[in-house]
């Protein structure tokens, strides 16, 4: 049957952040607690209406195999709709020949084999709502060969770091694709959302093969913008945005949303973010306990005091401890007495014997997954 | 079927009791300990107890309480060959009945239903009290005694023996009586209204009871005393468990706050039996720069920026900066305004307290029960 449009959602190959990568691709990275990453692009699409989706695994999938599962608890119709989980090889010898296109074309004939007319590709690195269904509407309105999304933020000299930005001209028409290393403050971050017809996608993927071993979708689309081959155009996303492309920003954009008002404007009522649920029970405050500005999610049980944090799923915070501007996944616990600030304490870590563990905001720390101190 | 039994809950109750709560929601649909509501722990038994099919037989108000159970992914009833079935009366060519006429008739208007899964053992449970049980554990009860009926009882105190249906049993724990709510109970046991039968049997017991015109067709006043005139053999299984009847406010606002206590015996976090229930998608519970909440029981989608002592929080309720909630339930997207203050209170779904406004008495025996806006 046809579709309009096929999502794929792609696994951010360029991606690295310290620590947390190692046990799981970035699109299974907890985030604000009950959520993982995949969530915020799959709900965008599903709420969007588009229920054929092909999700791009990255390495070490394990964790992101099971949160996906059947997709049931995003909404996605068990019949007409699917989502597929494909696979890239692993990495070659040097990790730049570890394109997205190389995995494109790994998976070609599942991409072909869909009867869609349109590809939506959307990032499973960086958080924000979209309805698609709408940019598809103002693509296929424009009249443009490509439709890009982009985000204008006024601290790209400081992070965005390694994200593309867009060069526009005045009628948001792309003249080209650049990589963020710092410099000027005022960019349009590319949020790596585009929107094409299937063909053009394949046949792209397969040029940009042809010239490049080393190149990604964004750089033989640059090319097609320089040369005008293309009419590429660029719609403007307001609203909440964060790219997780390092430690820090992972840090940073978890905890900015312990402000409500932050929150709010990507957790709307119309645009719900779905996930799948561990039925944990609520959370217990048992006497003594003190919580300030922070996101707590369900099956924990907090004794201490707790600030400016992320609070995940089964998390114990004994009598006496104090936990700070920091981001706690699921079901770690922190004993008694125990002082934590500024950190991301990793799933299943247990801080039973270390009385201080604290870091500058500037350069949170990382406890690993499993670990006991 | 995993175990060769299946299941029938018995959710037809207005639970006229629990006051305006029930007004639009029978009694099984009613909200209970943050995110669940009071079915979800007869129907999660029956899936953790390899339980595969669940009729659920409605009545009263059963449009919520319908679209509610038929959702049977959220309990895992929903591998091959399990499943959960709402049957509410339905009008059949031959009977003209379209009203479930008591608790036995119910079942026997599902005669077809049962057959079509050919179960060995029924289980027959009410739809409205909050436990955990394995089921499971039961039947090999019902079976090593080689039971024609097994009634699930517990001990209650003798002065409140008085309340309840209450099995004499001889020394092996055969019933020997059964009495409803004896003036001078001649034991504690009291019935849980959970039985296991022996299909065969009682499928005949139900086709007889059906057309006897002197029966009211309930299991506690006719089904169990033709059991008993019989001769058949009828066992009682001793359960030791938190177990509570949500019938009154009171109760329902003490069940909640018997979660409060860290090692109170239902332990809804005991990742062994776990309850599942609908998964509501909210952010995690969101507590406020400036708000205090201490020695309470909060689920996801709730944000706090006031005061919020000795309570229980369901789905999406709000207290707002400067208001206080001490000792009360907030049921789910129950708002408690700036400045407003809620104490020994039940605050019905989605009820606003406006600004400034004050609910409740610290002094008062009752619970009190707001649903509406104030």
């Amino acid at each position: 049957m046809a579709v309009k449009a096929l999502g794929i959602v792609t696994s951010g190959n360029r991606i690295k952040v310290e620590g947390m990568q190692a046990f799981r691709p970035v699109s299974a990275f907890t985030f604000v607690g009950r959520y993982r990453m995949i969530d915020f692009p799959l709900s965008n699409l599903s709420n969007s209406n588009i229920e054929r989706i092909q999700v791009f695994a990255g390495a070490n999938p394990r964790s992101l195999a099971e949160h996906v599962g059947t997709g049931r608890h995003y909404g996605i119709n068990s019949k007409r709709g699917k989502i597929q989980l494909l696979f890239s090889p692993e990495s070659e010898v040097n990790e730049i020949y570890n394109t997205d296109v190389a995995s494109f074309l790994y998976n070609e004939d599942v991409i072909e084999r869909v009867n869609a007319d349109y590809v939506i590709l959307v990032p499973s690195y960086m958080v924000f709502a979209q309805n698609y269904d709408e940019l598809l509407d103002a693509h296929v309105a424009s009249g443009a060969d490509i439709t890009l999304l982009y985000h204008k933020v006024t601290n790209a000299d400081v992070a965005y770091m390694n994200c593309e930005y867009l060069k526009l001209d005045d009628e948001k028409t792309v003249l080209g694709i650049e990589t963020n290393i710092g410099g000027k403050a005022n960019k349009n971050i590319f949020m790596n959302s585009y929107v094409m017809k299937k063909e053009l996608f394949l046949d792209l993927i397969k040029q940009a093969k042809k010239k490049s071993s080393m190149y990604n979708l964004f750089n033989i689309v640059n090319d097609k913008a320089v040369s005008e081959d293309l009419t590429i155009k660029a719609v403007q996303h307001e609203g909440y945005f964060e790219a997780i492309t390092d430690f820090k920003s992972y840090f940073r954009a978890n905890l900015e949303l312990t402000d409500y008002a932050t929150a709010s404007s990507l957790f709307t009522e119309k645009w719900p973010i779905y996930t799948r649920t561990n039925d944990a029970c609520p959370t217990q405050y048992l006497p003594g306990a003190s919580v300030k500005k922070s996101l707590i999610s369900n099956g924990s049980l907090i004794a201490g005091t707790v600030e400016n944090c992320i609070i995940g799923r089964g998390v114990v915070i004994e009598e006496g401890a104090v936990v700070k501007n920091s981001v706690i996944c699921s079901e770690v616990t922190i004993a008694k007495d125990t002082v934590i600030e500024n950190q991301v304490v990793d799933k299943y870590a247990r801080i039973l014997h270390a009385k201080e563990i604290i870091a500058d905001p500037e350069n949170p720390g990382y406890i690993k997954r499993l670990d006991t101190l | 079927m995993q175990n060769s039994m299946l299941a029938m809950i018995l959710a037809g109750g207005r639970g006229s009791r629990l006051k305006d709560l029930t007004n639009k929601v029978a009694k099984p649909a009613v909200s209970y300990g943050g995110k669940y509501r009071i079915v979800d722990f007869p129907l999660s038994n029956c899936a953790n107890s390899g339980i595969d099919v669940v009729g659920v037989l409605t009545q009263y108000e059963s449009v919520e309480l319908n679209s509610y159970v038929a959702a049977a992914g959220n309990w895992g009833l929903d591998s091959r060959d399990s499943g959960v079935f709402v049957l509410p009366p339905r009008e059949k060519a031959d009977a003209g009945l379209d009203v479930y006429r008591g608790t036995a008739d119910a079942i026997s208007q599902n005669i077809d239903f049962i057959d079509k899964y050919d179960p060995e053992y029924l289980l027959v449970l009410s739809g409205d009290h909050i436990y955990k049980m394995n089921y499971d554990k039961m039947l090999d009860y019902h079976k090593e005694k080689g039971a024609d009926v097994t009634i699930a009882v517990r001990e209650v105190p003798w002065k409140e023996a008085p309340r309840f249906g209450i099995m004499n049993t001889d020394a092996d724990l055969n019933i020997i009586e059964f009495q409803e709510k004896p003036k001078e109970p001649k034991s504690n046991l009291a019935s849980m209204g959970i039985y296991i039968f022996s299909w065969k049997k009682l499928r005949a017991i139900l086709v007889a009871d059906m057309v006897n015109p002197n029966s009211s067709h309930d299991f506690g006043n006719d089904v169990i005393p033709t059991y008993l005139n019989n001769g058949d053999k009828l066992v009682a299984w001793k359960f030791k468990g938190y177990w509570k009847d949500v019938g009154t406010i009171d109760s329902l606002w003490e069940a909640n706050m018997d979660l409060l206590d860290k090692k109170n015996e239902l332990d809804l976090g005991d990742s062994s039996w776990k309850i599942y229930t609908d998964d509501a998608p909210a952010l995690p519970q969101y507590i406020g720069p400036d708000a205090s909440v201490e020695n309470a029981y909060i689920t996801q989608g709730v944000v706090v920026d006031g005061e919020v002592k000795n309570s229980v929080l369901f789905t999406n309720a709000a207290v707002a900066a400067g208001a206080k909630v001490i000792d009360s339930v907030l049921m789910p997207g129950a708002v408690v305004k700036a400045g407003a203050t809620v104490v020994r209170a039940l605050v019905a779904d989605g009820v606003e307290i406006s600004e400034g406004a004050a609910v409740g008495n610290a002094d008062s025996e009752e619970i009190t029960l707001v649903a509406k806006n104030v």
